[in-house]
């Protein structure tokens, strides 16, 4: 890590010091930061450097690689400022206020600095209790500010460190009112957002407090850095697995008017955030995505998916509409009609993604593709003759095993006919016998072999699907041309029961004694 | 044409069906995607290298996935599903010579080549010895026909029911090329090689013939195996049975 060319690292080079146990020295904390690093990175939680007022007055220093005194240093200037902190509160004379206002300044500031704040110093020497106290009603703004900020960035650590905040969480919920100053209401909200980001008992605890309806609030102005981080912390506040909350927030007056208009005009990293509170308000919630289904929302999706290039804003738009068509019947059968101009829309959107760089895009178009897939046969033409299928299939031989396995889905999907009651679901021999001619089969063979269960009985399903369905009983020869036999007579000694019986049984049936013979 | 099919296989063949598939927010999923998002929102602190990015997705990955080799008896853990073709040609597939049957482990191909191959195999089982051994490593039991061993598998080691230790013979594509390109070449030449296609035919059926002899054993032939058209203990070698039905 810490010997790369230039060319592929950013960073400094680190400065050598005086010898070689320092460089060693920082070389292990390398490792021990890079691990704290990595979970640091994927946890929900957003640390505050520059505050809401854009007060950048705090170098921020990208160099994460602390030496061990620089630690200790760091932890002993923070406990002596919680030292300090307490006695400015507990200070009544003249000044008092600005006294505050510096320690908490000062606190905020060591907070702030680096990757990983002194959280554990500072709740070590009593913060919490202080911080709560510069919370309390009728104080200057600047003060609640300040606490806010220190707490947001205490909440933004370790899971134990963020439930410390609980005693100052009313408070918090309280600044959000109206009445408060922007900045302070914003600053509480990133740290009520922390707080919901860490799980889901700490997300009860702030629902049953009241949290969500002035959050929700707070999201209805047209801009602002305050409604984006109301945004993000209705996600992370909405995001269950209790889909209570999705179904409160979108019954709260107001709240679907912004999401639309949002989505619609907002720049465009309001609207990320907002797209991300739609993502959860359809995976999670049947009512709201009944009634974002019914409202203009998927036409806003669509023109943000095919205007944006943006990842950060296309990964939650496409989630939020693939979300919609797999959570309810009703998006493709009454919105999604093939022929309807937005059903176009949908479809070249979709397209766009598949032909993105970006894994996670390919993956989720075709996920939502194969649920457009499962609709009626008109759908299945619509998919079928459009621009997604040749993209499909390089997909299928090409793309990463994620992106392989919901290809499959959508070619498999392609081929088979609405399911009608009882026995085997019909096949559409057009699709099947195109598809294979375009080379298919090699794809679901290499599914077969894999060793992920769910993609060995894809592979198996669309295996039956050729054998039963190609024409001239050409089914068998084909399969056997690309090694498909093979493939299947893995299984005898396979753990998976239903595999093995599935394979056993194509094998059984397709390539018995008999087979060949007639030649 | 009638084929002898395994009915309990044809009937509960789980076919594909198209249906809607929906995932809770935190399904594995989404996992990939929902990273994308912290790693994009912490630009302020991200320094990330291209290497580092990937590391941290497969670390992602395969903490969900946490792949092992699914042959029985195998469980070797695998760092991700690319690897698992590698190591299944590395490990699981030792081949018989003489019929191409593949085994996924060289223990149980050698015990194959034993009880399939073997004349003196067979003779001891003739005489009452007790040959045939439990597939289970360790076990170290040893039965007097195949039908006590796989007994033994079902009822000590769970073994389900329908498992075949000697199985459907599957010809390799090479031997079923090989034995379409002679009956091609033969139709061909039909007169003047008749006489040799009888030879052939005959050499065919007795190599058939010796092969089903030595893994017959005293078992009634509703256990399966050698060839799924055998019926009763006697052999017929192919040249002397009437010739097929065409389809």
């Amino acid at each position: 890590m810490a010997d790369d060319s230039p060319a592929s690292h950013r960073r400094d080079p680190i400065k050598s010091s005086v010898g070689n146990v320092a460089a060693q020295r920082r070389r292990q904390n390398a490792v021990t930061v890079g691990k704290e690093r990595r979970e640091s990175l994927v946890r929900a939680k957003r640390l505050c450097r520059v505050g809401a007022t854009g007060d950048g007055d705090v170098p921020v220093e990208e160099n994460d690689m602390i030496t061990d005194e620089e630690v200790s240093l760091l932890d002993a200037q923070t406990s002596s400022a919680v030292g300090e902190l307490k006695s400015a509160v507990a200070y009544q004379g003249k000044g008092a206020m600005q006294k505050r206002v510096n320690a908490l300044r000062e606190l905020r500031r060591l907070l702030s600095k680096s990757e990983f704040p002194p959280v554990e110093a500072a709740l070590k020497a009593g913060a919490i209790p202080l911080l709560v106290q510069c919370l309390s009603f009728g104080s200057p703004d600047e003060q609640l500010l300040e606490a806010a900020w220190c707490l947001t960035n205490i909440a933004a650590g370790k899971p134990e460190e963020t439930k410390a905040l609980l005693p100052a969480l009313p408070l918090l919920i309280a600044h959000l009112g109206e009445k408060s100053s922007l900045p302070v209401a914003e600053q509480c909200a990133w740290a009520l957002g922390n707080v919901s980001g860490e799980g889901e008992e700490l997300r009860n605890v702030l629902l049953s407090q009241g949290a969500l309806p002035p959050l929700a609030r707070m999201m209805l102005p047209n801009k602002g850095s305050t409604v984006r981080t109301a945004a993000w912390a209705l996600s992370n506040l909405i995001k269950g697995p209790d889909p209570k909350a999705a179904t409160e927030l979108i019954k709260v007056d107001g709240v679907l008017d912004a999401i639309l208009r949002h989505l619609r005009k907002a720049d465009e990293e309001l609207a990320t955030e907002v797209a991300w509170v739609v993502v959860y308000l359809s995976a999670l919630s049947n009512f709201a995505t009944g009634v974002l289904v019914k409202s203009d929302v998927l036409q806003l999706l669509v023109e943000r998916l095919a205007t944006s290039n943006s990842l950060q804003l296309l990964i939650p738009v496409l989630r939020s509409l693939g979300n919609l068509v797999a959570g309810d019947s009703h998006t493709t059968s009454t919105v999604l009609v093939p022929g309807h101009e937005i059903t176009d829309g949908v479809i070249k959107v979709l397209v766009k993604c598949l032909k993105s760089d970006h894994r996670v895009l390919k993956k989720e178009a075709s996920w939502v593709l194969s649920n457009i897939a499962a609709g009626s046969i008109e759908h299945k033409q619509l998919i079928y003759s459009s621009e997604a299928v040749p993209l499909l299939l390089r997909l299928l031989s090409t793309a990463p095993f994620d992106i392989r396995r919901e290809v499959a889905y959508v070619l498999g999907n392609l081929c088979v006919a609405p399911t009608a009651g009882e026995g085997k679901p019909n096949l559409i021999e057009e699709h099947l016998v195109s598809l294979v001619q375009r080379g298919c089969l090699s794809g679901f063979i290499d599914l077969v072999r894999s060793a992920d269960i769910e993609a060995a009985r894809l592979g198996l399903q669309f295996t039956e699907l050729v054998l039963r369905g190609m024409p001239n009983g050409d089914g068998p020869k084909l399969v056997e041309q690309e090694d498909g036999i093979d493939a299947m007579e893995r299984y005898q000694f396979h753990e998976n029961e239903d595999l093995r019986n599935m394979a056993n049984g194509l094998v059984d049936k397709y390539f018995g004694e008999d087979y060949g013979v007639d030649e | 044409m009638a084929m002898v099919v395994d009915y309990k296989h044809d009937s509960s063949f789980p076919y594909w069906t198209s249906i809607r598939r929906r995932f809770d927010p935190d399904s594995p999923f989404f996992s990939s995607g929902n990273l994308e998002r912290e790693l994009l929102a912490k630009q302020v602190a991200l320094d990330l290298t291209e290497d580092e990015r990937n590391q941290l997705e497969k670390m992602i990955d395969n903490d969900a996935r946490g792949v092992f080799c699914p042959i029985v008896g195998c469980g070797a853990r695998l760092t991700s599903l690319e690897d698992f073709e590698d190591h299944y040609i590395a490990r699981h597939t030792a081949s018989c010579s003489v019929c191409s049957r593949v085994y996924p482990t060289s223990r149980l191909l050698s015990i194959h080549v034993s009880e399939a191959h073997d004349s003196f195999f067979q003779a001891k089982v003739a005489r009452g010895y007790a040959m045939y051994e439990c597939l289970v490593e360790g076990c170290d039991l040893k039965f007097k026909n195949y039908k006590g061993r796989q007994q033994h598998l079902v009822d000590k080691h769970k073994f389900p029911t329908s498992f075949e230790f000697f199985n459907k013979a599957h010809p390799s594509k090479k031997k079923r090329l090989k034995n379409q390109q002679k009956r091609r070449t033969h139709k061909k030449d039909e007169e003047a090689s008749s006489k040799m296609e009888v030879e052939n035919e005959i050499i065919d059926g007795l190599v058939s013939a010796v092969s089903k002899l030595s893994t017959s054993d005293s078992s009634p032939s509703n256990i399966s195996f050698g060839r799924r058209n055998a019926r009763g203990l006697t052999f017929v070698p192919r040249s002397i049975q009437a010739p097929r039905e065409k389809k």
